[in-house]
């Protein structure tokens, strides 16, 4: 059932659990079967891959609880209920496999990144309402090889064999950052630069979107690149600026989400219930149990808000580090759940 | 003649209208009749995603409806960016009754109207790889690409995740190579024409965003490719402008010509120089327009 996570491999080309993939489905594709290392990390021989600087890199995100409440009262539990766990259960099923690590486009460019596996699983803690370091964390996260030199190139979601998708993970620790006010890296404000010319113009302003992402010094240097490309008309003229008709409505819906939407990672997650009923090479028309009865599909996986009867659901509180003591100890549901 | 909606993006807006041109121009050759959506904007291009996701599903939510106003059940994209962001909107709205109705009545508090019919997001590239589209192409590229070695590129965000975009393997995908041997051209073989080009990063993180990027150019001009084709508007940005650095970085000059997807099919279909636009482009697409004696 892919708990260990330590038979990591390409495949064919793509890194997979060889527990779970059989040659002879590859074979039958009319592939050969051909198996190799995984990528991204040093091989000591065969299809052996020197773990360390994946190890590195998970223990460099604190992969571990910080507490952040005292003690409950009179020995009774904290209770959380399912809601606020569901900001994490993707992230909470990783089993370190590599796979996503082995075929990350931006570590092959700079091996320091921080890299899918090691983010996800700082997500798994930054959204963990037990936890009470998550400034300190995400302050740590937007550093040089921190989230924001992820390149987005969704290698991280198509390989995982867990379903924990590093890249939305990644996203949700930018929302979160961004929603508290950690905005100094150049990938924040070119992040902020698509909201401000979405809300004024309703397209991109594509030619403040350097000096406002690198400041206008490091544009200045580049006035010879920027004239070359001006010359071929890539530079569009800020003004008069090209304004989306009816851009009012732009702008008062963000007002709106603003005021009232979910904010920071939460903007994310509210989408992750109906994005967990697409199964890979799903088209919209199968239900998932028909997806799922399919010959040599994936494992069905959990799905938030899928509460089995009868189970002590809860309801958790909707702030960070914000847990309450519930009224008795938990206790297991009858039946089981 | 088949109605789709016509979602051009930013780029083909403003710094990649030769994308438009060559794309309204080529529509009508392959049987498809564009309605251009007025009252949209950008779909936030990941960007906006990490900013404020809510924000995000609300803009293409709006897009999504105008789309779904024009009566139409496709709405057609010329990137992948858009693609992508569009798709993961649609999914996370048709898949959520609770949330399609928040998201649906912040649109009617605004004046957009309720995207309540379904549309289906897909990319040009799509429409014309296979079915109608593709025995149209087949037909309109009566001119061809007679001799011309056609290097294609993906890019990131029509492949993957492949369970929002879906239209073919992921890790083996035909559908440009297709198109390159209908318009009668030599489709090229490379490992990284399905990684990334390093565009979402190439502005906060230049050095790594050259590390990519310059795998697909070195790979394609080792392979003795023409040009290089891609259906994305942000991997023709960084593949066409981002030369002159990969050049001022490694002392390399591949001068490698990128083609948009509809400049390609457009030039086989016969488009002409005012349609195509390449003037436009950073590094001369003059060889190979000279090897096809246009």
């Amino acid at each position: 059932m892919m708990i260990c996570g330590s038979c990591g491999m390409r495949m064919d080309g793509a890194a997979v659990l060889a527990c779970q993939t059989r040659m002879y489905d590859v074979a039958q594709a009319g592939h050969v079967p051909v198996i190799s290392a995984m990528g991204n990390l040093p091989i000591v021989k065969d299809l052996v891959v020197d773990m360390n600087p994946f190890w590195e890199k998970f223990k460099s995100v604190d992969p571990y609880l910080q507490p952040g409440y005292a003690e409950p009262p009179d020995g009774k539990e904290y209770r959380i209920g399912q809601q606020r766990m569901n900001v994490i259960h993707k992230e909470a099923l990783c089993i370190n496999c590599g796979c996503c690590v082995s075929e990350c486009n931006a570590m092959e460019a700079d091996p320091l990144f921080t890299g899918p596996q090691a983010l996800a699983k700082a997500m798994r803690f930054v959204g963990d309402p037990r936890d009470g370091n998550k400034l300190a964390r995400l302050e740590k996260l937007n550093g040089e090889h921190g989230i924001w030199e992820c390149t987005r190139c969704y290698f991280c979601n198509e390989r995982c064999p867990k379903g924990v998708d590093p890249r939305d993970a990644i996203a949700k620790l930018g929302a979160e950052s961004m929603h508290e006010g950690i905005e100094r890296d150049m990938g924040a404000k070119h992040a902020k630069w698509f909201v401000v010319s979405a809300k004024t113009t309703g397209w991109l302003r594509e030619t403040e979107l350097v000096p406002k992402t690198q400041g206008i010094v490091s544009a200045i240097k580049q006035t010879r690149f920027a004239i070359d490309l001006a010359r071929k008309g890539k530079v569009p003229p800020p003004f008069p600026p090209h304004v989306a008709k009816d851009v009012k409505e732009s702008r008062r819906l963000h007002d709106l989400t603003t005021e009232r939407g979910p904010q920071g990672y939460m903007g994310i997650v509210q989408g992750e219930r109906a994005l967990a009923r697409l199964a890979h090479g799903h088209t919209g028309e199968e239900t998932l149990e028909e997806i799922y009865a399919r010959p040599g599909a994936f494992h069905r996986p959990f799905i938030a808000d899928e509460v089995p009867a009868g189970a002590d659901a809860g309801m958790g509180s909707l702030t960070q580090a914000d847990t309450t003591p519930g009224k008795e100890p938990t206790k297991k549901p009858e039946g089981g759940a | 003649m088949r109605k789709v909606a016509y979602y051009k993006g930013c780029l083909a807006s403003l710094s990649a209208k030769e994308l438009d041109s060559a794309t309204q121009a080529l529509a009508p050759k392959v049987g498809l009749e564009l309605i251009e959506l007025e009252s949209v904007t950008c779909c936030g291009a990941g960007d906006i995603h990490e900013a404020e996701p809510d924000y995000y599903l609300h803009l293409n939510a709006r897009i999504l409806a105008y789309a779904a106003a024009e009566d139409v059940d496709v709405l057609l994209t010329v990137c992948n960016v858009c693609t992508l962001n569009l798709r993961q909107a649609n999914f996370m709205l048709t898949g959520d009754a609770d949330l399609r109705d928040r998201v649906n009545e912040n649109l009617v508090s605004v004046g957009v109207p309720a995207y309540v019919k379904n549309v289906d997001v897909r990319h040009l590239l799509w429409e014309i790889a296979e079915g109608e589209g593709y025995e149209r192409l087949k037909q309109a590229a009566h001119r061809g690409l007679k001799g011309i070695k056609i290097a294609p590129f993906y890019g990131c965000q029509i492949l993957r995740p492949s369970k929002i975009n879906g239209f073919e393997d992921p890790d083996r995908p035909w559908s440009l190579e297709r198109i390159i041997e209908a318009c009668g051209g030599e489709a090229i073989d490379y490992p990284a024409k399905i990684k990334c080009c390093g565009f979402p990063i190439i502005q906060a993180r230049e050095e790594t965003a050259l590390g990519e990027l310059i795998q697909p150019i070195e790979q394609a001009y080792e392979a003795g490719a023409d040009a290089i084709v891609t259906p994305c508007p942000l991997c023709h940005l960084s593949l066409d402008a981002w030369q002159s650095k990969l050049k001022k970085a490694t002392g390399r000059d591949f001068k490698m010509p990128i083609l948009h997807l509809s400049q390609l099919v457009g030039v086989a279909a016969g488009l002409e120089e005012s349609e195509l636009k390449f003037k436009r482009h950073v590094v001369s697409v003059a060889p190979v327009v000279e090897k096809l004696q246009i």
